[in-house]
């Protein structure tokens, strides 16, 4: 009898609609204190955060559409830290002006060589007009890049983990990459981890300080605009 | 004080919301949101405390906020691993190839404004 009732009781709790937001938290303080204490760069804690979760998700059995359910609480909440943005930007506004012609500058030529790139690469690997549609828009936040994605014919779920996949690394690799190259001004560290990694690259400026986490804010939200306006145009054009 | 700023940004993604339904359908909702805020902001003048102290404790949780996102890699895990060496090698080239150029063209550009403003 009582083993029917552990049953129960297991089954109450990992379906519990609080169940997503607690295992996310648990995972992202483990992942976070773990990243503290080795400062390893594998160990990003979205990265290790996702690992977990997605581990014990398996483990009890849940589908992803159940967690994500669950987790609403948290995603709800993505919205006004993305207009939170505003802020930073703002504080450091005389930095921007400052700087306004070379951030127009590298916002057009790399972020259109970004995209550029990207395209032909997969373009050369084999991949098919659908996937090509779809890792258009990967260096861009994920609600943008879903809509450009089937405004031009690509797999929106799919575009959203190119754009996860692309900021997980970017974060990553990137602080240390831009070191070896040289690239130490924080605002162009900023602009780099802001308009190639988007949100995940600009969590990470965040931590490298005020002005780069700016510079990112500022890059992820031009990169944004851009794209959103540029790409559907151009893949008018260009088919 | 904190509510007070919380309020505001929660109001101004709502307003971009709004937006996105009436008048640009392409720009997401807390895009617009983010645009309007920073204008606003501007011809303000200043941003007041509470705003500041809500927008610096979300921003410190972002990347909590960004799991459950991630966590949808999940759903598709059979689609990656098929073409997983070709999605990582577009991915990660074409990230490091920009990444660096991005950083290395943006300080390029500070330098030689600098050196202008220096000459003149």
């Amino acid at each position: 009898m009582i083993a029917v009732q552990w049953q129960a009781a297991w089954e109450a709790v990992i379906h519990h609609p609080l169940f997503g937001v607690a295992i996310t938290l648990a995972a992202f303080q483990l992942a976070f204190a773990a990243y503290e204490k080795t400062r390893w760069v594998f160990l990003q804690p979205v990265l290790v955060s996702m690992v977990v979760v997605v581990s014990i998700l398996l483990a009890c059995g849940l589908s992803y559409d159940e967690y994500r359910d669950s987790a609403q609480m948290l995603t709800v909440l993505l919205g006004p830290a993305t207009v939170a943005l505003a802020v930073p930007l703002y504080l450091n506004l005389r930095r921007i002006r400052e700087l306004f012609g070379p951030i127009m500058l590298t916002l057009l030529l790399a972020g259109t060589g970004a995209t550029a790139l990207g395209m032909t690469l997969a373009w050369a690997f084999g991949a098919d007009q659908m996937i090509l549609m779809t890792l258009a828009p990967k260096s861009v936040t994920s609600p943008i890049a879903m809509l450009v994605a089937e405004q031009i014919g690509g797999v929106v779920a799919l575009a959203a983990v190119f754009v996860m996949i692309t900021g997980i690394i970017g974060a990553i690799i990137g602080p240390e990459l831009l070191r070896r190259f040289g690239v130490q001004h924080p605002a162009a560290r900023g602009m780099a981890l802001g308009l190639t990694a988007h949100a995940v690259g600009t969590a990470q400026a965040l931590q490298e300080g005020d002005e780069c986490g700016a510079f990112a804010a500022l890059a992820m939200s031009l990169m944004g605009v851009m794209t959103a306006v540029l790409l559907p145009l151009a893949v008018l054009l260009l088919s | 004080m904190l509510l007070r700023g919380l309020t505001w940004l929660v109001l101004f993604q709502l307003l971009g919301t709004a937006l996105n339904v009436l008048v640009l359908p392409i720009l997401p909702g807390p895009i617009i949101g983010l645009l309007l805020l920073f204008v606003a902001l501007m011809m303000r003048g200043e941003a007041g405390e509470s705003l500041q102290l809500a927008a610096r404790s979300l921003l410190r949780y972002l990347p909590l906020l960004l799991v459950p996102p991630a966590v949808g890699v999940m759903a598709y895990t059979e689609a990656i691993l098929n073409d997983f060496w070709a999605i990582v090698g577009v991915l990660v080239v074409s990230l490091v190839v920009s990444l660096v150029f991005t950083g290395w063209l943006m300080q390029a550009l500070i330098r030689r404004q600098q050196r202008k403003a220096e000459r003149a």
